[in-house]
C-alpha cells in the first residue's frame, strides 16, 4: 500500500521519527496500611519499535494490555523506568525546562474522552489557540488566521459558526474534532491518538477517521493510533502492533497482521470479534485455551497460560524474542509462528464488529 | 420447582406464540425544553425462545425502550401511548404492585455497564440469594445456596469464586454474576442493554456464546440493545434498526444484513471499517442526528439521506412489506 514499504526499507535510518528502544515501565500498587507488601506490575516488557516518518502506527490492545502507558510515555506525561524514547534521534525521557517546552511544541495527544478532555469554560477559539498562546506564537491576528484555517481542515467549517460556541453546545463528533484541531494547530511531527473513537457512534468514528487521514495528508505528520479495534486499525494504519499485557507480540503491515496473522493470541483476537454477514465458510484459528494452563511462574511467554500451541517445556520457561523472518517486515514474538494461512477461506461478505 | 439443567428448563413451543407484543408505543420526556419524543410508535412482536436485537446509535432511542418495557423510566419519563402485551397482559394496566411482581421473575434486565450494579459490599453469592428469595419467600436460603450454585455452573464461573466479593471477579466474571442474578428467577424474558460494552474482545465472544447457549437451552426470550451492529448480529433472530426514536427497520437477520433496504440502515453498514475483502472508503453519514424535541415533520433521516426527495420531507413515512418477515419505514423503498 501507500509505498510505505520502499520507505521503510530503503531509508529507515533517517527517515525514522520515532523510535523506543526497550522500553520497560512498572507501576508499584501502594503498600496496604495492614502491612501486605505492594504489588509490581510490569506495564511494559522491552517494547521496542521505529515510526517512520510519515506513517500511521496502529498500536492495537485489550485493555490493560499496556498500549495507553505506550502513548503517555511518548508525549511525556510519564517516563520509563528503563529504556529510551528517540525523537528524531534524541532522547526525550526526563527533558526539563526550554528543551521539554520544545519537544512538547512537536510531539501533541489527542485523547480518548471528548466529554471530558476539553475544558468545558473555554470555548472553541479559546481552546484551538490556547497552544499557540502557551508557545507564543504569533499576534493574535496571526491566530485567529491559524485557529480559522485548521478549523476548516477538521470540517468545523464555516468556523464563524463554530468559534465561540463552547462544549457543551458541541456533539461528541465535533467536541472530537476541536481535540484534532487542538492538537494540529501547532503542526507538530507527531500525534498519539489514544482510542478517539471509542466513545463516538460509528458513523461519527467514519468521520474522525478519515480527517485523521486527511491530517497525515495534507500536513504530512505521522500518527500513532492506539486503539482495540483491529478493523479499525486495518482501515487507518500502515502497519500494526499488537500488544498483550506489556509485550509486544506481532508488528507487521496492515493487511498482513490481519490477513495472515501469526501469533496465536492476534489470531486469538480475530476468531473473538464479532462477525455478521456470510461467515460460515470463515477460518477459525482456535488458539485460544478454553481454561487458563495453571503452573506458570510467569517467566514465559505472556500469552503461555490461554495458548493452545504452545509447548510448556519451552513457552512457559522463556519469552520469545520479537523476531523477523528474513525478507520480511512481518515480525512475531512467538517461538512456534503459525505459517500463514490461505486467504481464500475469507469471505468479502463477512463484516466483524470492533 | 424446576431444577436448573438445560433440558429441563426447556420451553420452547414449536407452535411458537409472541410472548411480547408490543403495539405503536410511544415513550417520551418532559424536559424544561419541552417534551422530547424518545420513542415514537414503534411496534414488534418478539416470539417464545426467540431473541431479538435493536440495534442504533446513541440517542436513537433505544435505551428508553428497553426501559419503558419495564416501567423504569425516570421520574420526567411519559408512556404516552400504546401497548405493550406480555404473555396477553398490557403491562402498562398493571399497578406497581403487579409491575414488581413481573419485573425479575417474569422479565429480567442485564443494564449497561451492569458490573457496577454489584454491591460492593456484599458477597457475590449472597446478592443473588437475595434476588431469588425475595422474589419466593417459600425457598429456603438452603434450597437458593443450591440454585445460585447450579446458575455458576450455568454461566462458567468456578464454584469456589461462589463467597468473593465484587472487587475479586474480573470485568468478564462480573457480567457472568449479574447474568446469573437475572436467570434466577427463570424469567422468560431478559432485557439487556449494552450487555458487553466494557468488555474486552475475547471476553465478550465469550460471554456472547454464553448468551446464545442458555437462551436456546432453557428457551428464554431475549432482547439484545446494542449500538454494536456486529454483537446483535450474532446474537439474535431478529433485528429492528432504531433512528431518531423510530424503528426504521425490521426483520429477520439474515434478510435485515443481506439485503437492508432503508437508506439508513445502509449508511449504517457503509460506515463500518471491515476486516476482509478489499479496503473501501468508509463514508461517514453526513449531518447530525434530529432533534427530537421538535423532529422534523416527514422522515427523520431524510436531512441525511441521498435519497431523499420532496415527498419524504412532507409526508410521514409509512411501513412497507419486503417480504413477510422484513418491512422498512421508507417512502422511497417501496420503489
Amino acid at each position: 500500500m501507500r509505498g510505505l514499504d520502499g520507505l521503510i526499507m530503503n531509508k529507515k535510518s533517517q527517515d525514522t521519527v520515532l523510535e523506543l528502544n526497550n522500553i520497560i515501565k512498572i507501576y508499584k500498587t501502594k503498600t496496604s496500611f495492614l502491612g501486605t507488601e505492594g504489588k509490581v506490575v510490569v506495564a511494559l516488557n522491552r517494547v521496542s519499535f521505529t515510526i517512520a516518518r510519515g506513517e500511521i502506527f496502529g498500536l492495537v490492545g485489550e485493555s490493560g494490555s499496556g498500549k495507553t502507558t505506550v502513548g503517555r510515555l511518548i508525549v511525556g506525561l510519564e517516563s520509563p523506568d528503563d529504556g529510551k524514547i528517540l525523537l528524531d534521534g534524541y532522547n526525550i525521557i526526563g527533558l526539563r525546562g526550554k528543551t521539554s517546552k520544545h519537544f512538547r511544541r512537536k510531539v501533541q495527544m489527542i485523547f480518548q474522552d471528548p466529554y471530558q478532555s476539553l475544558n468545558p469554560q473555554l470555548s472553541v477559539f479559546d481552546t484551538i489557540s490556547e497552544p499557540l498562546t502557551i508557545h507564543k506564537l504569533g499576534n493574535n491576528e496571526k491566530k485567529e488566521e491559524a485557529v480559522r484555517e485548521i478549523m476548516k481542515a477538521v470540517g468545523l467549517a464555516p468556523p464563524e459558526t463554530f468559534m465561540h460556541r463552547y462544549p457543551h453546545q458541541l456533539s461528541g463528533g465535533q467536541r472530537q474534532r476541536v481535540a484534532i484541531a487542538r492538537a494540529m494547530v501547532l503542526r507538530p511531527e507527531f500525534v498519539v491518538a489514544d482510542e478517539p473513537t471509542s466513545m463516538l457512534d460509528a458513523s461519527i468514528s467514519a468521520q474522525i477517521f478519515n480527517i485523521l487521514i486527511e491530517m497525515r495528508n495534507q500536513f504530512q505528520v505521522t500518527l500513532m493510533f492506539i486503539t482495540h479495534s483491529l478493523a479499525a486499525a486495518r482501515y487507518l494504519c500502515d502497519r500494526i502492533a499488537v500488544i498483550y499485557k506489556g509485550n509486544l507480540m506481532e508488528l507487521g503491515n496492515a493487511d498482513e497482521v490481519i490477513d495472515n496473522p501469526k501469533h496465536p493470541y492476534t489470531q486469538a483476537l480475530i476468531d473473538a470479534l464479532p462477525k455478521f454477514g456470510h461467515c460460515e465458510g470463515i477460518k477459525r484459528y482456535e488458539t485460544l485455551l478454553p481454561k487458563e494452563r495453571g503452573g506458570t511462574d510467569g517467566r514465559g511467554c505472556a500469552f503461555y497460560p490461554r495458548c493452545r500451541v504452545a509447548d510448556p517445556a519451552i513457552c512457559g520457561r522463556q519469552q520469545p524474542l520479537l523476531k523477523t523472518a528474513l525478507g520480511s517486515t512481518h515480525s512475531t514474538a512467538c517461538f512456534y509462528p503459525e505459517p500463514s494461512i490461505e486467504n481464500g477461506s475469507k469471505s468479502e461478505e463477512c463484516f466483524y464488529g470492533t | 420447582m424446576r431444577s436448573w439443567t438445560p433440558d429441563s428448563g426447556r420451553r420452547v413451543n414449536p407452535n411458537s406464540m409472541a410472548l411480547l407484543e408490543v403495539e405503536n408505543l410511544s415513550i417520551g420526556y418532559q424536559t424544561r425544553k419541552g417534551y422530547l419524543h424518545a420513542v415514537d410508535d414503534v411496534s414488534f412482536t418478539l416470539e417464545e425462545g426467540k431473541s431479538l436485537g435493536f440495534v442504533g446509535e446513541s440517542g436513537c432511542g433505544k435505551t428508553t425502550l428497553g426501559m419503558g418495557l419495564m416501567r423504569l423510566l425516570p421520574p420526567n419519563g411519559v408512556i404516552r401511548k400504546g401497548r405493550i402485551l406480555f404473555d396477553g397482559e398490557d403491562l402498562l394496566e398493571k399497578t406497581e404492585e403487579e409491575m414488581r411482581e413481573i419485573r425479575w421473575q417474569k422479565i429480567a434486565m442485564i443494564f449497561q455497564a451492569a458490573m457496577n450494579a454489584l454491591n460492593p459490599v456484599k458477597r457475590v453469592h449472597e446478592q443473588i440469594i437475595e434476588a431469588i428469595v425475595t422474589h419466593d419467600p417459600s425457598i429456603g436460603r438452603q434450597e437458593a445456596y443450591a440454585k445460585v450454585e447450579s446458575l455458576y455452573q450455568l454461566v462458567g464461573i468456578p464454584g469456589d469464586r461462589m463467597k468473593d466479593y465484587p472487587h475479586q471477579y474480573s470485568g468478564g466474571m462480573k457480567q457472568r454474576a449479574i447474568i446469573a442474578m437475572a436467570l434466577a428467577c427463570h424469567p422468560k424474558l431478559i432485557i439487556a442493554d449494552e450487555p458487553t460494552t466494557a468488555l474486552d474482545v475475547i471476553v465478550q465472544h465469550q460471554i456472547l456464546q454464553e448468551t446464545k447457549k442458555l437462551q436456546e437451552a432453557l428457551g428464554i426470550s431475549i432482547i439484545f440493545i446494542s449500538h454494536d451492529i456486529a454483537i446483535v448480529a450474532e446474537v439474535c433472530h431478529d433485528i429492528g434498526i432504531m433512528y431518531g426514536g423510530q424503528l426504521v427497520e425490521y426483520g429477520a437477520r439474515s434478510e435485515v444484513f443481506d439485503s437492508p433496504v432503508h437508506p439508513y440502515t445502509m449508511a449504517l453498514l457503509a460506515s463500518y471499517p471491515r476486516l476482509t475483502g478489499e479496503k473501501r472508503h468508509l463514508i461517514p453519514i453526513p449531518g447530525e442526528t434530529p432533534d427530537l424535541i421538535s423532529p422534523p415533520s416527514g422522515c427523520r433521516f431524510c436531512e441525511r439521506c441521498q435519497g431523499a426527495d420532496g415527498t419524504c420531507r412532507t409526508g410521514d413515512p409509512v411501513w412497507i412489506d419486503i417480504s413477510p418477515r422484513h418491512r422498512a419505514l421508507c417512502h422511497q423503498c417501496a420503489v
